[in-house]
């Protein structure tokens, strides 16, 4: 059967190889597309680990102001802490949740470096940002020994640097020079949000005197509106004179950030779903067309007793045999994505969308071939045969 | 003749409107996609308000000091300082002007909270760009030499802050960050993909948190050049980076291990593919990647419309047998073929310039841009009905080629 239906393809091998293209360049397509929705969907189907609805993110700048900086913004913190509307209120650096900044660097663990988002924040994030930790607790005070930097990791980070060991207690080095004791680890921390992969991060004890690192997040009481946030900023705007100040929340900012993401697969996803639509309203007519052309063969295989059943299943036959060729050859393509780990995006993603490419594929060709297929199997062999 | 052909073609429309559907589909379609993909990078690359005179424009937006071996690396805009020492001193361009990149900042109004986009200018920022004053006048010379608190605000921003109706805002006060500035002018606003010109509010540079004492390389300040004639550019560039060859090593450092410092001035695009890729392997493999989803998302439907083409000529086997057998030359024949794809593709060019207005409008109107101002480029519609036209041809001519040389028996017979 099967090689009934190779030599049916081989013999018009002209018009076929024209439709191998068709389907080729559309499973690329579908390939580059679903490559690209698998890696969100499946970056969004893990927790972002930190909870954001009611935390403000305000962005101090010393501007020219250089005097006792550190002091500064010890103050000012205290003042955010004594309202009544603000639950918690933490100092971080800039690269705060959402935002576009980053700062990466190297850790060293028992000779194996890997690259980890750095976050310089205080004792009190794990209770602004509630996250959870899964071994250890969050650094305090106390936990400042001398010169190792108290810190907490993140799992991702964990399993990359300690694989199975029991990080609590482990000293990692950055540069060969600081040093940092790991007192925790939380879970996850996927600050650039839902839609970004789980990064390796740390999180350092900032210094007492920190001058450099000026942003605080603020954990406000739900119902908090705009007018405490004016005066809030009126009253550190009295205390810090010439300073930025700017007030941005959370959540809007994970709106933007999602927009970032969500924009560009849309616009794909428009255009290659008319795309697709126009492949396989070709694709219909011209099977439409070249199933009509074979009247005369239909007729004569009825007439020797192919059932209604049979020559359906041979003209889906065809073009599955015809798809199959045309994924194998997009499959030469596609394979070296995962093999070269290109974007370096995991294999399993870009397997996932090979996947779901030829399953779709499939059901687009079958969907065009059926009803050219049920008309044709419809035929009466006496009419067909007549019109020879 | 001509119009007999035409009327031809019309019938065969006619005759299966399914594929005519088909084909008509993907003409559109693929112009379409096109049209309003080109008019977005006209929007984002093109010379549009306020910075109309692009063509004129070269921006030092990025100074990137790095060390050898490339280990260590820091990238951003300028200092105040260091932009005057070496952009606003170059003798060869009309006028220099320096201003901050935008920054957020927050203003507060019966109890509601306006978002904000700042940018600290010279006066010269006027000059270059062609901002539309609605109300009032820019800051000048000695409004910045007083340090005076006044702004430039966007007609976005009065309608926010101010109540409907008061009349004209000039002279009246906006509060951001704990200061009072008095309202100088009020001009439309531009849309946020003009990156270096767009904001909300414009403050004088001398006016306070503007950071332009800042000493040392690394700031938040870009510059433009604005060239006499674009013909002036290479010679402005080379002036530029005979200046920036003058810094001294130690200068170079910046209190850091650098060795290597790269500033240009260059045309937007240009800065544009610097910012994302710096070296020309990275700059080979994005336009490879570019070419190659055009290519994919061109030829898609150009194959698609070969194939249709190829099998439903066939169709036609009979008449073309009896106007060969009345005596019709080959060419004659090729001819009719050619009208009737220019036809069929310039109907499908019809629909794809309403398409294309439908969707600009759409995203226009949308304000998934604010101040979206995207037009329908008319070069590109001709460029691209002309390739439109090719894939026609190709799809159409080449089998009516074959059929056209068929023995008048065959095609009679089919």
């Amino acid at each position: 059967m099967l090689r009934h239906l190779f030599k049916l393809i081989w013999n018009k091998k002209g018009s076929h190889s024209l439709l191998i293209i068709e389907i080729w360049a559309s499973f690329m397509v579908l390939f580059g597309v679903l490559s690209l929705i698998v890696y969100n969907v499946n970056n969004y189907l893990q927790p972002i680990g930190f909870e954001y609805e009611q935390v403000w993110n305000l962005d101090l700048a010393s501007n020219q102001d250089t005097v006792e900086v550190a002091a500064k913004l010890q103050r000012v913190l205290q003042r955010i802490r004594s309202s009544k509307e603000v639950e918690s209120a933490s100092r971080m650096s800039s690269n705060t949740p959402f935002s576009a900044n980053q700062m990466s660097n190297s850790v060293t663990y028992n000779k194996v470096g890997v690259g980890a988002d750095f976050y310089h924040t205080d004792s009190e994030l794990a209770k602004t940002l509630d996250l959870s930790l899964s071994a250890g607790k969050w650094y305090k005070e106390a936990d400042r020994v001398s010169k190792f930097t108290p810190v907490v990791i993140n799992s991702k980070l964990r399993e990359k640097l300690f694989i199975d060991e029991n990080p609590l207690g482990k000293v990692i080095v950055q540069d060969g020079t600081n040093n940092f004791k790991v007192v925790g680890v939380v879970d996850q921390f996927k600050a650039k949000g839902e839609f970004m992969a789980d990064h390796p991060a740390i999180f350092l004890m900032l210094a007492k005197d920190d001058s450099w690192n000026s942003n605080i997040l603020v954990k406000t009481k739900p119902g908090t509106d705009a007018n405490f946030e004016a005066s809030l900023v009126k009253d550190i705007a009295l205390m810090l004179p010439g300073w930025g100040i700017e007030v941005s929340y959370l959540k809007e900012s994970r709106e933007n950030r999602h927009k970032l993401t969500l924009v560009p697969v849309l616009i794909f996803l428009i255009i290659s779903g008319f795309l697709l639509t126009n492949v396989a309203l070709g694709l219909f007519g011209i099977l439409n067309l070249g199933i009509a052309r074979r009247r005369n063969e239909i007729g004569l295989r009825r007439a020797m007793g192919a059932t209604e059943g049979k020559v359906t299943i041979q003209f889906l036959g065809e073009i599955w045999v015809l798809a199959t060729l045309s994924l194998i050859i997009g499959l030469l393509f596609a394979v070296q994505f995962p093999i070269m780990h290109v974007f370096d995006i995991a294999s399993g993603i870009y397997i996932t969308a090979i996947l779901a490419a030829i399953v779709i594929i499939f059901i687009i060709v079958t969907l065009c071939a059926w009803y050219p297929s049920r008309q044709a199997s419809r035929i009466h062999p006496a009419l067909a045969l007549h019109e020879e | 003749m001509l119009f007999n052909y035409i009327k031809i073609a019309w019938k065969v429309l006619l005759r299966h409107p399914f594929y005519t559907f088909i084909t008509l589909f993907g003409i559109s379609l693929t112009l379409t996609v096109l049209m309003v993909l080109t008019s977005f990078l006209d929007h984002l690359f093109g010379a549009h308000y306020p910075e109309s005179k692009r063509n004129r424009f070269l921006y030092v937006a990025t100074v990137l000091q790095t060390d050898s071996s490339h280990t260590s690396m820091s990238s951003g805009p300028a200092t105040f300082a260091f932009l005057t020492k070496y952009a606003k001193t170059l003798k060869t361009p009309e006028r220099v002007s320096i201003f901050s990149n935008f920054s957020f900042s927050n203003t507060y109004v019966n109890g509601k909270r306006i978002k904000l986009n700042t940018k600290y200018t010279d006066a010269d920022f006027w000059y270059l760009t062609d901002f539309e004053f609605l109300e009032g006048k820019p800051f000048n010379e000695q409004n910045i030499k007083n340090s005076d608190h006044v702004v430039v605000i966007t007609d976005a921003l009065r309608d926010q802050y101010f109540e409907k109706d008061v009349g004209p805002v000039i002279g009246k006060y906006v509060e951001i960050e704990g200061v009072n500035y008095k309202v100088m002018g009020v001009v439309k606003g531009s849309p946020a993909t003009r990156l270096y010109t767009y904001s909300d509010v414009y403050f004088p540079y001398t006016a306070p948190k503007s950071n332009y004492e800042n000493k040392g390389m690394r700031g938040r300040y870009v510059a433009i050049v604005l060239a006499k004639n674009e013909s002036d550019i290479p010679e402005i560039q080379s002036e530029f980076d005979s200046k920036i060859a003058t810094i001294s090593k130690a200068d170079i450092k910046d209190g850091r291990n650098f060795s290597i410092l790269i500033v240009k001035a260059e045309k937007y695009f240009e800065h544009f593919v610097n910012t994302f890729a710096r070296e020309n392997k990275q700059k080979i493999f994005a336009y490879t990647i570019a070419a190659f989803v055009l290519m994919m998302f061109m030829g898609l439907p150009a194959i698609n419309l070969v194939n249709v083409n190829v099998s439903r000529i066939l169709e036609r086997a009979s008449e073309i047998g009896v106007r060969k057998a009345f005596g019709a030359p080959s060419k004659a024949l090729l001819l009719q073929f050619i009208i009737e794809n220019i036809f069929i593709t310039f109907i499908g060019g019809v629909f794809a310039l309403a398409l294309s207005f439908l969707v600009i409008t759409m995203i226009n109107s949308s304000g998934w841009i604010a101040y979206a101002d995207l037009t329908i480029n008319f070069t590109v519609f001709l460029i691209s009905i002309a390739v439109c036209l090719v894939f026609g041809l190709v799809s159409g001519v080449l089998p009516a080629f074959r059929m056209s040389r068929l023995k008048i028996v065959d095609a009679l017979k089919a």
